[in-house]
């Protein structure tokens, strides 16, 4: 079936998301001469999604959630782990450009909470330790 | 579980043998409704859009399982995909629709790769099925933001009637079914001994044994709570069921209508423990953080509402705030609910009211001392 207009806008941001791991104005403009879609659009969606990024991210995206089933098993100290550890607050990259922290809503993980996600992958039943290890795991 | 069986496309077959008014009637006769929340029979839903004069017509499984503490679709998706995609397969052919999306939440990335493989394995018709990955957006779990975002817009909701059913995906006539309620379809179709009254819960929390359960509608909230090993303070049907205290009402049947009486919503089926331990007040700002992130700002009850919410929450979590704050943050709550454009505003301080009547000396105590 012919594909309709507008329905290869998100699937195309995601890709330039997953290809470049953020979003750039240029990729903006380009996507909308492609598909020919308003720039104002393109941007409208890219900025209504909270895993496309128009800022410049680092090589591993760690999405935690701090939504109440990971919340009530002490999400708020493996948020405070990382922090210290990468020395950044949610939003930010590391100067290094390794890692992004991103505090966010649910990720259906509820039973092997707390969790997070780093570049999609899901890591259950955190711990500082396990924390740590993740991490180091990144960096070599 | 009845969930995890599998008709292996015996329920396709039959439907193309048997016609769509088949499926239409046995599915009403054996009562199955939307597990996504609002619980509306398929089969009616079906039947409106199979009455629709137009010739295209679309099916979309909305797998955009964004209410926080519910995970009974990811595990569907992860155990028994095949049985969803004959689902889909059967409204397609129902409803003569040539396509059909799958909207998976962007968080279920990694459920793409193996639900695509099975789409390829189990799919011989010539009914296209696609997956369409989300991006991060609660509020596209609401059936109208699912289809602005498929068709490429900001995922707002938007006003209903026309409803899907009428006016749906691309202005065409479009089915809207919960992954939970599709993968039933087949085994509806299928099974002798099928229970219409078996639903998935899912529960999480402070319990010792979170997961899904399968049970009985209309089974004791203790008897879930004893499954799963906890000491509830409060239970939270998810963010937008609102909470209730689990003392008062341990023995309350878990069915929609029973548990409206407790001004609580059941939807997805979420249950979310919180011990004794923990502060009603953190838990209701914790949840009111949500709201605020997730509000797709369309319209200023819920856009502008939900930050004050969580403002006047957080000064009351200091100590920061007096008896009349307690007072404003109840009207407020309530001006939401009852102004807000969609279901995620109208439900987002169904948690605060709730935690209020039933927890108010938690309040009360928390309020500034020098007053």
């Amino acid at each position: 079936m012919d594909k309709k207009e507008g329905e290869e806008l998100l699937p195309k941001l995601l890709q330039e998301q997953e290809n470049n791991g953020w979003i750039s104005e240029r990729a903006l403009k380009a996507i909308s001469k492609q598909i020919n879609i308003p720039i104002s659009r393109v941007y409208g969606v890219a900025t209504f999604y909270s895993h496309l990024h128009l800022k410049k991210q680092g090589q591993y995206i760690i999405e935690i959630c701090n939504s109440p089933s990971c919340y009530l098993n002490g999400s708020m100290d493996i948020i405070k782990v990382i922090e210290k550890e990468l020395k950044i607050k949610s939003g930010e990259t590391t100067v290094d450009g390794k890692f992004s922290l991103h505090i966010g809503s649910c990720i259906g993980c509820c039973d092997k909470a707390p969790a997070m996600l780093i570049n999609k992958k899901v890591y259950g039943n955190l711990t500082k330790g396990k924390i740590l290890e993740v991490l180091k795991e990144c960096r070599s | 579980m009845q969930i995890l069986k599998e008709s292996s496309m015996m329920a396709f077959n039959k439907t193309v043998e048997k016609g769509p008014k088949w499926v239409i009637d046995t599915l009403k006769n054996k009562g199955l409704t939307g597990r996504g929340g609002a619980g509306f029979p398929t089969g009616t839903k079906w039947e409106m859009v199979f009455n629709e004069k137009e010739t295209e017509k679309y099916v979309v499984c909305n797998a955009d399982e964004g209410e926080p503490g519910t995970f009974k679709d990811r595990m569907i998706i992860e155990k028994n995909p095949k049985t969803l995609i004959e689902g889909i397969m059967i409204a397609c052919h129902v409803i003569t629709a040539k396509k059909a999306f799958i909207y998976l939440r962007g968080e279920y990335e990694c459920l793409k790769e193996n639900l695509q493989k099975t789409i390829d394995e189990v799919n011989t018709s010539d009914i296209e099925i696609q997956i369409f990955q989300g991006a991060g957006a609660y509020v596209c779990g609401d059936e109208t933001a699912i289809l602005r975002s498929i068709e490429g817009y900001r995922g707002h909701p938007s006003l209903k009637p026309p409803f899907p059913t009428v006016q749906g995906l691309f202005e065409k006539p479009t089915i809207i079914n919960n992954v939970e309620t599709l993968t039933n379809v087949p085994l509806a179709l299928m099974m002798d001994d099928w229970d219409p009254k078996l639903k998935l819960f899912s529960l999480s929390g402070k319990v010792k044994h979170p997961g899904v359960y399968e049970l009985k509608e209309g089974t004791p909230l203790s008897k879930l709570i004893k499954l799963g090993d906890g000491e509830p303070k409060a239970i939270h049907f998810g963010c937008f069921g609102g909470c209730l205290a689990y003392e008062q009402f341990k023995d309350i049947p878990l069915t929609p209508e029973e548990v409206l009486k407790a001004d609580c919503f059941l939807g997805s089926c979420a249950v979310i423990v919180t011990d004794k331990k923990t502060s009603i007040i953190d838990v209701a700002t914790n949840i009111a953080k949500f709201y605020e992130f997730e509000s797709c700002g369309k319209c200023t009850p819920c856009r502008e509402g939900t930050m004050r919410v969580l403002a006047i929450l957080e000064n009351i979590a200091m100590g920061q705030a007096n008896s009349a704050d307690i007072d404003t943050l109840l009207e407020l709550a309530i001006v939401i609910r009852d102004t807000s454009f969609c279901g995620l505003g109208q439900t987002a301080t169904n948690h605060v009211i709730n935690a209020i009547k039933y927890f108010r000396e938690e309040f009360e105590e928390r309020l500034c001392k020098s007053e």
